[in-house]
């Protein structure tokens, strides 16, 4: 093994892997600019959806409007986002079923001497009818639902002065819940959970497509059997050419690291986002990024040993892909496990791989580290590396890899 | 220069069974000297090849490279080597003289002989105008040139060529019969295989011809010639397999 000879290769392959359109264009401005313009539209989209459900008039139906309090009446009506109709607006229909077909948002059916019955102080229903799988509709039942029981709060109310005991009585004691989060920490936990998700498929994108190059890309060029009785060994050449998957994979990471830390900042100074701000404004300091790089290192090892003993057996690059589309799903899909509520880091979690790489993140960007399962992961991750990378080599000799075309 | 002693070659296939590649094929090749094993394709010329320049290993048998057994030190017998296919395909992104670059650091070769080793061929050759272009927007004559001087530039004293002309065109398949028997006229021990019968009878010195993995007959074109009676390669060929 000679380090003379991994420097010559690991600079060709380099050199090779940076004149390469297709892979800068998968490993480094895919990343970079798809995620935070997905990220965005999908923010927009929510946001307009929610306020045009939020904003939206809901029109509802009183049965038998006339049994109502008139204050409670009142206050339906002269609610602008309520547009209120009576049974009378449906003659010869059947008002369930109109509900059902959307016709309006919820059914109110107010029973006989609902009024009466409030005046003398005997308990009473309201029914309220919606479609819980309809959003406006949803929406229309929680804006009566306020609507009443303020209204009934104030029943309440004048029937304790009524008898001249003291509002207090109502209120023996107010819970006051206070978070002692930090922003930090705050933020760690809501969007820890999607940047590790976006920065473990980053990587897998960046050590993908110069690891096709690098292996297929040999056989489909017909430069293989060039380099095979080159003077170097094969296990020089699966280092030079892993060094440069690696690179590229943790360069791909990190680019995409800064660009969401970019995006979120850009989407915190939105005046739509007001209440998230909080939420959105990461602060990266020197440890979390070294915790980070620490982490997304071997994990980028692992995919770049992987994805090149595939790309080296394959035929062609198209069968190389083939292959790789396959293990996409298998490596990149556990990194989900930090948006999945619940789930924390234990010993078990610490030995599997991108599992505890995802869940590391999230605590590193959380800021609530646990040294004990990050140096479990550490030392289950770089064991990793080193027997894929071990396995990669000496899949590089075997003339039938190498030779199958 | 070259010895190959009972070179043996088994592939495992998956409807065949194991196969036998090469069987027991022995021959020898003196410096300044164009041997060619000539035989139609699958017949083991490309596997012989490829164990004699370390590609593959023999399953059994050895040969001797300038004094060193492939199974022993593989490394030094590379170095020996210059290897050269019809089908040696280029690095696209890379130029001409990158390319070559990289095979010269490859071969252990120092900076400055590379460079002069480069504008040396590159000047025999005629390839100046475009020996700082990408290899992706050269022609396949242009592209000839630069596998022929990646596969000299280290200066080896034994030269590989496999089906060397097969897919090109009549100019650069003239490149390349020119540039054989240059290195046979510098002193240069050059195997090469082919199935074209008529190139073997202008560039060989001797021929073998080999069959399912054997070698059925050895000499000068004109032995084979006289010993089947027959007055052209072809016939002798298939004379001597007997088909």
């Amino acid at each position: 093994m000679q380090f003379r000879n991994i420097g010559t290769i690991f600079r060709k392959e380099l050199k090779d892997t940076i004149r390469d359109r297709r892979t800068m264009l998968f490993a480094f401005l895919m990343p970079i600019i798809s995620m935070p313009l997905l990220m965005m539209v999908i923010f927009k989209v929510q946001m307009a959806a929610f306020q045009k459900i939020e904003g939206a008039r809901s029109e509802i139906v009183i049965q038998n409007v006339s049994q109502l309090p008139q204050e409670l009446r009142d206050s339906l009506m002269t609610d602008t986002t309520f547009q209120v109709k009576t049974e009378a607006d449906f003659a010869g229909k059947i008002l369930m079923d109109e509900l059902k077909q959307k016709a309006f948002q919820a059914l109110v059916i107010v029973p006989d001497n609902f009024a009466k019955a409030i005046e003398m102080e005997s308990p009473t229903d309201i029914e309220i009818y919606y479609d819980r799988a309809e959003e406006m509709s949803a929406v229309a039942y929680s804006k009566l639902r306020d609507v009443m029981s303020q209204y009934r709060d104030r029943i309440i109310k004048s029937r304790v002065v009524k008898r001249q005991i003291s509002e207090d009585v109502l209120k023996p004691f107010e819970v006051q819940g206070n978070s002692v989060a930090s922003a930090k920490k705050l933020a760690g936990k809501t969007l820890g959970g999607i940047i590790p998700y976006f920065l473990i498929l980053t990587c897998f994108l960046g050590a993908m497509s110069p690891a096709i190059d690098l292996g297929a890309g040999e056989k489909e060029r017909g430069t293989i059997e060039t380099l095979m009785v080159a003077p170097a060994t094969r296990g020089e050449f699966v280092l030079g050419k892993y060094f440069v998957i690696v690179l590229t994979s943790v360069m791909a990471g990190l680019m995409s690291l800064a660009s969401m830390t970019a995006f979120f900042k850009y989407m915190a100074g939105d005046p739509a986002m007001k209440q998230m701000a909080e939420l959105l404004a990461i602060q990266f300091d020197v440890q979390t990024v070294f915790l980070i790089l620490a982490v997304v290192i071997p994990i980028a090892g692992i995919f770049a040993a992987i994805l090149l003993s595939l790309s080296i057996f394959a035929k062609s690059a198209k069968e190389a892909q083939g292959y790789v589309g396959f293990l996409n799903i298998f490596l990149v899909l556990p990194a989900f496990v930090s948006m999945v509520p619940g789930v924390e880091l234990n010993y078990q979690m610490a030995l599997i791989p991108v599992v505890n790489v995802s869940l590391i993140i999230k605590n590193a960007i959380a800021g609530t580290i646990e040294w004990n399962y990050v140096i479990t992961a550490f030392v289950s991750l770089f064991a990793l590396a080193a027997l894929a990378l071990y396995f990669a080599k000496r899949w590089f000799e075997r003339e039938e890899v190498l030779f199958r075309m | 220069m070259i010895e190959a002693r009972e070179l043996c070659k088994n592939f495992k296939d998956k409807k065949r069974g194991v196969v036998k590649a090469v069987d027991h094929v022995s021959f020898s090749c003196k410096a300044g000297e164009v041997y060619g094993l000539l035989g139609p394709n699958g017949a083991g010329k490309t596997t012989t090849l490829r164990i004699l320049s370390t590609a593959l290993k023999p399953t059994s048998g050895t040969a001797i490279i300038n004094g060193t057994d492939v199974t022993v030190d593989s490394q030094k017998v590379r170095s020996q080597i210059g290897f050269l296919s019809g089908n040696t395909g280029l690095y696209g992104r890379l130029t001409a003289r990158e390319m070559v670059a990289y095979f010269g650091n490859l071969y252990g070769m120092e900076k400055q002989t590379i460079r002069r080793r480069t504008d040396e061929l590159f000047d025999l050759l005629d390839m100046k105008n475009f020996a700082d272009s990408r290899n992706e927007k050269l022609s396949s004559g242009m592209k000839q040139k630069v596998s022929i001087v990646r596969s000299v530039l280290h200066d080896p004293p034994v030269m590989v060529f496999d089906e060397p002309t097969s897919g090109l065109d009549v100019m650069s398949s003239r490149t390349i019969v020119d540039f054989i028997k240059r290195c046979r006229d510098m002193g240069k021990c050059v195997i090469f295989s082919t199935h074209i019968m008529s190139e073997a009878m202008r560039l060989c010195d001797r021929v073998a011809i080999i069959h399912n993995g054997r070698i059925y007959s050895e000499g000068t074109v004109d032995s084979l010639l006289q010993s089947t009676g027959q007055n052209n390669l072809e016939d002798a060929f298939i004379k001597i397999v007997g088909e």
